[in-house]
């Protein structure tokens, strides 16, 4: 399953300006996210000191900004004529504000949604990667003012009847519900969430071009974009039009640390200068994100702008409040989780089952093909499978997401059962022969249920893994439980609750499974003297 | 009831069983004797086809098995034998997910069509024959090897067999489990039960058998009753294998 080069997420843009959040402390996030700054570039700054980053930009002569390239076009990518130049609307913002500090400025990459966390690390002066202004940020992060007013833009198949975003709350002529793809996270998907009469299905992509492909091959209805994205991405699908004016509204900023107050001010006497000198405004037409909207840049009243970001960030909930206003999102997301595993689980068992005797009992003609499937399956990654599902035989969400699992477990219960069958003595067989049995009799009477006494701890255990990796189906658009902890932890900030609340919800899931498997191994060893005694009571 | 004509039996390039030729009649116990390795139960396991052979012929109850009967073929013939031919294990092979009564049960309800409370009517009595009518609930795990294995005669008995198969029925046993499946064992002799017994155990050989027939290199040297084998051996290899055996 490929995906074109450029469809890596472009950025930026997290969920809710709508909502009001609130994050746990910077110790505490940065506590949880230890693993990821561990593993952040160890590029650019010094760690944080008790002087302002500005001392220190101007002492080294570098302004270090965290980006993460693979967000891609139009906002900072590697220029496809010249490998060896960065470029984008805001690498070239970046190095019009560092000339005004008479410094260089330098990017360093970083995944994109760790950028904060990298900057908390003291890694990079500030991030400037299409973060939008959110009060579950500002109450953690100094931002510096507007640089960019971003929209949403809404893209369809040439010749389709959506002409706007108004088109969608309207009930879908023919039944069920429109289909639209976004990119995971953004602003794009918290608007198209809270923006519709239930007449919307939203399907989050891991990448911006996923949902366009998908408009083209008809899985979806329509897709909505930050407008950059839809700008710069559109030329690729010819087919796709923009519809309808943009939707939605929202500010870029450049994030640096709380205690900086220096560098804020710096950056936003540059940002005002190169906005004055029409600096900004080439910038933005050299990459075609220049729109009416940016009109307003210059004269916007920033300070009542922070006032009321910061006025939002204090009014947000936090804690159990938290967790109780959206435990319908989790229980539902929860529910998904449980159906997934539920209905896969049981055709990866009984596959498994016949794999494993075909393997072992079959004729040639089917043992080589089997052990090549189980090969092949358990070589390759869940998450490939369920891109070819998905992408390539355009199976639902639900359908890919359930096959999926099935097939990439059926290969490690084969595995199991393969095991648990060569554990039963010769004689068993044997002895059921000699009292007439033909094969198939003797392996159902005899010695299947004896290899599924056996398997039952290792199967359970997968069941619990499958369980887990049931959050892959992410990927393809299906919200389950972590997939919810992303989202409402990225709209919210509520990093630290949520996942608290995910953690106990998968903990209490799972623990009936381990209870289930000790009961059954128990009654099935036979410890169950009350079945024994129902003399021919059939098993 | 079982004629066996010019078996051969190969591993590879070794020669198990070099031309048997050997007949065992309606209600005969016929006992094979022989050193270890001599092919004696191979032999036996030829006879319901748990093992091939590479020529020579098998009769068993007027169903022929012979070594070039096509697949589907033989294990049509092979099917019917089994039902007809009880077999008896060293290491007693009972089916330890079920209970005593379902271990005697399983071949009459799934094999015979049996219905279950005819099948556990009949069960309970062979228990009751084999000594342990109070351990039907039990599991195998539960017994002793001379339970175990008195529970696999029920077993082989439950199919209503027109001859069993003992393949060193005691061999895993003490001397006092040993003597109780024994006597079970002489009890059926006495009731008529066509056997075949492979077993070391010389005294059984000499109070219950009708024939014995010794193995040595994978052929018959001598056949006989008891008292003329066993007490006035004729060949070279059936003395030296008394010998041995009574030195052990």
């Amino acid at each position: 399953m490929e995906q074109p080069p450029s469809a890596s997420p472009p950025p930026p843009a997290e969920a809710g300006s709508h909502r009001p959040p609130p994050l746990p402390s910077r110790a505490l996030r940065r506590l949880i996210l230890l693993p990821a700054l561990l593993a952040a570039p160890p590029i650019g700054a010094t760690p944080a000191s008790a002087d302002d980053a500005l001392d220190h930009v101007r002492s080294t002569g570098r302004l270090s900004y965290g980006c993460d390239m693979e967000g891609g076009g139009p906002y900072a990518y590697i220029d496809p004529d010249n490998p060896g130049r960065l470029v984008g609307f805001e690498v070239e913002l970046m190095d019009a504000l560092a000339a005004r500090l008479g410094v260089e400025a330098e990017l360093s990459q970083g995944q994109w949604d760790q950028l904060l966390n990298v900057l908390d690390a003291g890694r990079v002066d500030a991030v400037v990667n299409g973060y939008e202004l959110l009060p579950s940020r500002v109450r953690d992060y100094r931002a510096s003012r507007p640089y960019y007013i971003y929209q949403l833009q809404l893209m369809v198949r040439d010749g389709s009847a959506i002409r706007s975003w108004d088109d969608l709350k309207a009930p879908k002529p023919g039944g069920g519900r429109w289909r639209v793809g976004v990119l995971g996270t953004s602003a794009a998907e918290t608007f198209a969430r809270e923006n519709h009469e239930g007449t919307v299905e939203v399907r989050a992509y891991t990448g911006a071009t996923d949902p366009m492909m998908q408009v083209l091959s008809g899985q979806l209805d329509a897709t909505l974009q930050d407008l950059p994205a839809s700008r710069f991405y559109g030329p690729q699908f010819p087919g796709l039009v923009s519809v309808g004016p943009p939707e939605g509204r929202g500010y870029y900023v450049i994030y640096v640390r709380p205690e900086d107050v220096a560098m804020a001010e710096t950056l936003d006497r540059a940002i005002n200068a190169v906005i004055a000198d029409g600096t900004l405004e080439g910038i933005y037409r050299k990459y075609d994100v220049w729109t009416d909207a940016q009109e307003e840049l210059a004269s916007l009243d920033t300070a009542r702008i922070a006032d009321s970001y910061s006025e939002l960030s204090r009014e947000a909930d936090r804690g159990w409040a938290l967790i109780w206003k959206y435990r319908g999102y989790l229980l539902g997301a929860a529910g998904t989780t449980i159906v997934l595993s539920v209905a896969s689980m049981p055709i990866a068992i009984v596959a498994g089952l016949l794999i494993a005797l075909g393997r072992l009992y079959g004729p040639s003609f089917i043992r080589v093909p089997l052990s090549a499937y189980v090969e092949l399956i358990r070589g390759t990654p869940l998450m490939l499978q369920l891109f070819v599902l998905f992408y390539l035989a355009n199976l639902p969400p639900y359908v890919a997401g359930i096959a999926g699992l099935a097939i990439n477990y059926s290969a490690y219960e084969a595995e199991i059962y393969r095991a648990g069958l060569q554990a039963i003595p010769a004689g068993q067989m044997e002895a059921a022969f000699a009292l007439g049995m033909p094969r198939w009799l003797a392996l159902r009477r005899v010695v299947i249920p004896q290899a599924v006494r056996i398997v039952i701890p290792p199967v359970t255990n997968d069941f619990i893994a499958l369980f887990k990796d049931s959050s892959v189906c992410s990927v393809i658009t299906i919200v389950e439980l972590s997939k919810q902890y992303q989202i409402l932890a990225n709209s919210t900030g509520g990093v630290l609750e949520f996942a608290l609340a995910c953690a106990v919800l998968y903990l209490v899931m799972s623990l009936p499974l381990s209870w289930l498997s000790r009961w059954s191994e128990r009654r099935l060893r036979g410890d169950d003297r009350s079945r024994a005694t129902k003399r021919g009571a059939p098993e | 009831m079982i004629e066996v004509s010019g078996l051969v039996k190969r591993h590879g390039e070794l020669e198990v069983l070099r031309g048997i030729d050997l007949a065992v009649s309606r209600g005969e116990v016929a006992v094979v004797v022989g050193p270890s390795g001599s092919g004696k139960s191979t032999f036996l396991r030829c006879l319901n086809g748990l093992e091939r052979f590479q020529a020579g012929s098998v009769v068993v109850d007027g169903l022929p098995l012979d070594p070039s009967s096509a697949d589907r073929r033989r294990e049509a013939v092979l099917r019917q034998i089994r039902t007809r031919v009880g077999m008896v294990f060293q290491s007693f092979n009972l089916f330890p997910h079920r209970t005593v009564l379902q271990n005697v049960t399983e071949g009459p309800i799934h094999v015979l069509g049996l219905d279950r409370d005819e099948a556990d009517r009949r069960a309970v009595a062979l228990l009751e024959r084999v000594g342990l009518r109070e351990k039907i609930d039990a599991r195998p795990s539960q017994l002793s090897g001379g339970q175990q294995q008195r529970v696999a005669i029920a077993r082989a008995l439950a199919m209503d067999p027109r001859a069993i198969l003992f393949d060193e029925p005691t061999s895993a046993l003490d001397p006092r489990m040993t003597a109780e499946v024994l006597s079970v064992m002489a009890d059926l002799a006495r009731d008529g039960q066509t056997m075949i017994v492979v077993t070391h155990a010389m005294s059984f050989a000499r109070r219950v058998a009708d024939v014995v027939h010794v193995f040595d290199h994978g052929v018959v040297v001598e056949s006989g009753p008891p008292s003329a084998v066993l007490d006035n051996p004729r060949q070279e290899a059936t003395r030296r294998f008394l010998t041995e055996t009574l030195a052990a």
